[in-house]
């Protein structure tokens, strides 16, 4: 990246023309997220706050984790929606093994090591099917939730009803995901910015990340140059599902009780996310910096919505419009004419 | 070998995509007889066909999106059910008009829009299906609960009494059956044909003059009215207006489309696959329904649904895989 900065910068002016064409995509995200943060802070009421700010940046956190996994999978061309049934089968499988006695850091490494596997199930099964990831992760997401609740509701010990279940939450699960005298800001928020660095650092210098894009762009030259198509949908499905357990962890000391339903909002926002950053779901283009732009677009809006009182439902309607205009701006594919 | 020997295992080849469907069925009949007989009463085949109905009608609608490919899921079926569920519940009253020739043409009308819209930003825009179905999914989502917070309202009385129909002999299963009629006629034209080239492949398509955007907004027109249709029948079998059923009826539809053996990756797929595989999936309920799960009856319905879908993915990606060789060579 630097080495095409350096040469972008050598050719003047029409070298910076070059990196904004080349940046379109972040460029665009910015100036909207720039603009929604004008917007609210002139039109809202405590819109800087620190209090809306750090809650804002909680929300924002939940939804970045659980967006890292949906991120690689729609570099390599694929899309998890088990995200929100792992999320939700984390958030109540850890309040089971803590009610059964489970040290609860033992209990978040089960969770999200089962949440890993999971993935990597999804990862082996789309592959093997010609990558049709869609209906693949559909169905082990309900499978999985599905099991879990069942197993949940077994055996007595404070089961669950009406997807809720209570527990005992260790203090320290809870003040992860709350505010936070001692950093300022709650210890959630710190750990989504290293995993941002370490998400955004692996993705451009290591051979694991550039093989991502690698296979998106081209999965037969990919596969000539010694990538492993079928470890590398393994390690992403099984990456994506380890951040939707570790979201669903978060959400729990947040919420403070364990609920099935507690990722189905992140369903459809992690890949609203992904895609109003400017990564194409066909695979290739795109990376997790984009995604975090999303994810702070969306979390600004969703504010700015909720100051003007419009409900959940208005604002899901709300995203579901502001989707299409953005995909057609950077993510249309090709008219077959030129590909012939 | 002759012509007419090699006719056969050709036939069956084009029909493997059927194996799965049917020995779900198969299976899951013998299980009904053992464990729940009343399905083979008068009352039950009534109360089975009523709630199969509207599961089978909108399979078959994003059949023909699933033809049209590639990647032809349509996430939006469920919301779009739903919104027409929803005005012809509480709209057409609205309008004074309650009678079986306006909630048809209502449905259909609303079904052929809305699904000719999304065909439109399809073709023209050229974004994924997935993309644009999940933004409309989220549009009319967010809609239905705006306008219908909680479930509510009556639909007209001569359709509310069909859920309470003890007879298949009944505008329960003419509904059905003219779709189907209506289904055999549409899949032998040439339409069709074009439909099904652009799905297996959409440059030798566009390069043998088949017109690419007229055809993909035709195919989700025809989606449409199957979708409507659909809507009725479901308003028939709830008797009012559900804002919340549509995440459910999305995912049941895609699951019996996919166990119904449609190919994905477009221009496969079977109308007859398709209503066997809804029908699996009514049936799937049906059988857990009969098993005393109490409280846990939904978490078995939810975990037999994403198990079968991940079983038929599996039994299909099989049978693709370890067919005789001659069978593909034939295929061409």
């Amino acid at each position: 990246m630097s080495g095409r900065a350096g040469r972008a910068s050598g050719t003047g002016g029409a070298g910076i023309w070059r990196v904004a064409r080349r940046e379109r995509s972040a460029l665009t995200a910015g100036a909207v997220l720039v603009a929604l943060i004008a917007f609210g802070a002139t039109s809202i009421g405590g819109f800087w706050s620190l209090l809306n700010l750090r809650s804002n940046l909680v929300f924002a956190s939940f939804l970045g984790i659980a967006t890292i996994g949906q991120t690689l999978c729609a570099l390599i061309g694929g899309l998890d929606l088990s995200i929100p049934f792992v999320l939700g089968a984390a958030n109540v499988g850890l309040v089971k093994l803590m009610n059964l006695g489970v040290a609860p850091g033992l209990g978040i490494a089960i969770v999200v090591g089962l949440g890993a596997l999971i993935g990597a199930f999804n990862g082996a099964l789309s592959n093997r099917l010609q990558g049709q990831s869609l209906v693949v992760t559909l169905g082990v997401g309900n499978a999985v939730l599905g099991l879990v609740q069942i197993l949940v509701s077994k055996s007595g010990v404070a089961g669950i009803s009406g997807g809720t279940i209570e527990g005992k939450i260790p203090p320290w699960i809870v003040r992860f995901s709350t505010f936070n005298h001692a950093f300022g800001v709650a210890p959630a928020v710190l750990l989504w910015v290293a995993l941002i660095v370490l998400t955004i650092v692996v993705l451009r210098t290591s051979w694991f990340g550039r093989s991502l894009y690698a296979l998106g762009g081209n999965q037969t030259a990919a596969e000539r140059v010694l990538v492993s198509r079928w470890w590398t949908w393994m390690v992403v499905f099984g990456v994506s599902g380890a951040t939707a357990a570790l979201t669903g962890v978060l959400l729990l000391g947040y919420t403070g009780s364990g609920y099935a339903g507690v990722g189905d909002p992140y369903l459809f926002t992690t890949i609203a996310a992904v895609l109003i950053g400017g990564t194409s779901l066909v695979g290739g283009r795109g990376g997790y910096g984009l995604s975090v732009l999303g994810v702070l677009i969306l979390t600004v809006l969703q504010t700015i919505l909720s100051g003007y009182n419009l409900s959940q439902a208005a604002q899901e309607a709300i995203l579901g419009f502001l989707i299409l205009p953005t995909v057609a701006l950077y993510a249309r594919g090709p008219h077959p004419r030129m590909q012939i | 070998m002759s012509e007419t020997e090699r006719a056969f295992p050709r036939f069956l080849a084009r029909q493997r995509s059927l194996v799965t469907p049917i020995v779900l069925l198969i299976v899951l009949l013998i299980v009904s007889a053992w464990h729940g007989p009343h399905l083979f009463t008068s009352d039950g085949l009534a109360g089975a066909v009523i709630g199969a109905a509207p599961l089978v009608l909108a399979t078959l609608g994003i059949t023909v999106i699933a033809v049209a490919g590639p990647a032809g899921v349509d996430l939006s079926v469920g919301p779009v059910m739903t919104f027409i569920n929803i005005a012809i519940v509480l709209g057409l009253p609205v309008l004074g008009a309650s009678g079986s020739l306006a909630v048809f043409a209502t449905a259909i009308v609303l079904g052929v829009l809305l699904q000719a819209a999304m065909g439109t930003l399809i073709a023209c825009l050229r974004v994924s299906t997935v993309v644009v179905t999940l933004a409309v999914y989220l549009v009319l989502d967010g809609l239905n609960t705006v306008i219908l917070p909680q479930p509510g309202g009556t639909a007209p009385d001569w359709l509310g009494s069909w859920s309470a129909a003890s007879s298949i002999l009944s505008p329960i299963l003419y509904v059905p059956l003219g779709a189907f009629v209506l289904w055999t006629l549409i899949t032998a034209s040439t339409f069709f044909r074009n439909i099904r080239l652009m799905g297996a492949n959409d440059r030798t398509a566009f390069v043998s003059g088949v017109p690419l955007i007229p055809t993909r907004i035709g195919a989700h027109a025809i989606a449409g009215i199957f979708v409507g249709i659909a809507s009725v029948m479901y308003t028939g079998l709830i008797g009012s207006a559900d804002p919340t059923a549509g995440a459910s009826y999305t995912l049941s539809a895609v699951t019996a489309l996919v166990i119904g053996g449609a190919s994905l990756a477009g221009g496969r797929a079977k109308g007859l696959g398709s209503v066997v595989g809804a029908i699996d999936i009514w049936l799937i309920s049906y059988v857990l329904s009969t098993f005393n799960f109490g409280l846990n009856a939904s978490y078995w319905v939810e975990f037999a649904t994403g198990a079968v879908l991940v079983g038929a993915l599996f039994a299909g990606g099989i049978l693709a895989g370890f067919s005789p060789r001659g069978w593909r060579q034939q295929r061409g």
